[in-house]
C-alpha cells in the first residue's frame, strides 16, 4: 500500500517535474543544456541521502542487531549506487557540453568517483557468501566507515576550490525563481520515487529472508 | 553533437537507469513468487 501510495506521488511528481524541466523553466544564459543540472541535482542529493540512510540504518543494526536494519542499509546502498551512478553520467555529459571534456580530476568529482567505488564495493561485500549475522555485522562496521567520505563531497568545493559549483543554495546563484521552482520539483519527484523504490526493495529483501528461513527450518 | 542532443541523452540516461533497476526489482519479485509456490508445495508434500 505504501509503495502504491508513493508510485503514484512519484508519478505525478515526474510528470510536473518534466513538464517544468522542458516548458516552465527559462534557458540560461549558458543555454539549453544548463537543464541537466534539473536531472542532476535530484540524482546527486537522493545518491546522498540514501548513504545516509545506510549509515543511520547500520548505526541502528549495531545497537539493536536487528535484521530490517540491515535490509534498510542494503536497500539504500543499492538506490545510492544507482543514483550516485545516474548523477556521475549527467555531470559528465553536462561538463562535455559546457567545457568541451567528459571528466577533470577536480576535488568534487575525485571526491564522488571515490564514493562510488566505497558504495560498489559494499555491495559487492553483501553479496559475497558469508554467514548472515557475520555479514550484516561487516557491512554495518563498512556501512558507517563509508559515509566518512559524503560530507567530503558535499563540501569538496568549498574545502578545497572546484569548477563545480559549491552545492550551497544561495541569491547569488543567479538563478531564476522559476528555475528554484524546477529544481524543488524534481528533488520532491525524486524523493518520492526514492522513497517508493526503498520501501519495495525492503520488503522484497525481507520475503527473500523469510522464504530462506521456511528453506532451512524444512531442511532440518 | 548540438546543446539539445546532450540535454536529451543526459535526461534518457537517468530514466533508463531508473527503468533498469525497476526491471531488477520486477524480475526479483516475480521468482521470489515462484519460490514461495514452491515453498508452499514442498511444505504441503511434506505434511502428507
Amino acid at each position: 500500500m505504501k509503495v502504491k501510495i508513493l508510485a503514484a506521488l512519484a508519478g505525478i511528481g515526474i510528470l510536473v517535474q518534466q513538464y517544468m524541466v522542458w516548458a516552465y523553466a527559462p534557458i540560461a544564459q549558458s543555454g539549453p543544456v544548463q537543464k541537466i543540472f534539473y536531472m542532476h541535482l535530484p540524482c546527486s542529493w537522493w545518491a546522498l541521502m540514501s548513504f545516509l540512510t545506510v549509515f543511520v540504518s547500520s548505526i541502528l543494526y549495531l545497537f539493536k542487531r536487528d535484521d530490517k536494519y540491515d535490509r534498510v542499509a542494503g536497500a539504500a546502498a543499492e538506490i545510492g549506487v544507482l543514483f550516485a551512478t545516474l548523477a556521475l553520467v549527467t555531470g559528465s555529459v553536462w561538463a562535455r557540453a559546457e567545457w568541451g571534456h567528459w571528466w577533470v580530476w577536480d576535488p568534487k568529482l575525485t571526491t564522488s568517483l571515490i564514493m562510488w567505488y566505497v558504495y560498489a564495493g559494499y555491495l559487492v561485500l553483501r553479496s559475497t557468501p558469508m554467514g548472515r549475522d557475520r555479514k550484516a555485522l561487516v557491512c554495518a562496521v563498512l556501512g558507517i566507515v563509508a559515509f566518512l567520505d559524503v560530507p567530503l563531497v558535499f563540501f569538496a568545493a568549498k574545502l578545497w576550490g572546484s569548477a563545480h559549483p559549491d552545492g550551497v543554495a544561495r541569491e547569488s546563484s543567479g538563478m531564476a525563481v522559476k528555475m528554484w521552482h524546477t529544481v524543488f520539483a524534481g528533488l520532491i519527484a525524486f524523493g518520492f520515487m526514492w522513497g517508493g523504490i526503498l520501501v519495495a526493495r525492503v520488503k522484497q529483501m525481507a520475503k527473500h529472508a523469510e522464504l530462506e528461513a521456511k528453506l532451512i527450518w524444512d531442511e532440518e | 553533437m548540438s546543446a539539445t542532443t546532450y540535454l536529451i541523452i543526459a535526461n534518457a540516461a537517468v530514466w533508463l537507469g531508473i527503468a533498469g533497476y525497476l526491471g531488477f526489482l520486477a524480475s526479483n519479485a516475480s521468482g521470489l513468487k515462484k519460490r514461495e509456490q514452491q515453498v508452499e508445495l514442498l511444505g504441503g508434500s511434506n505434511d502428507n
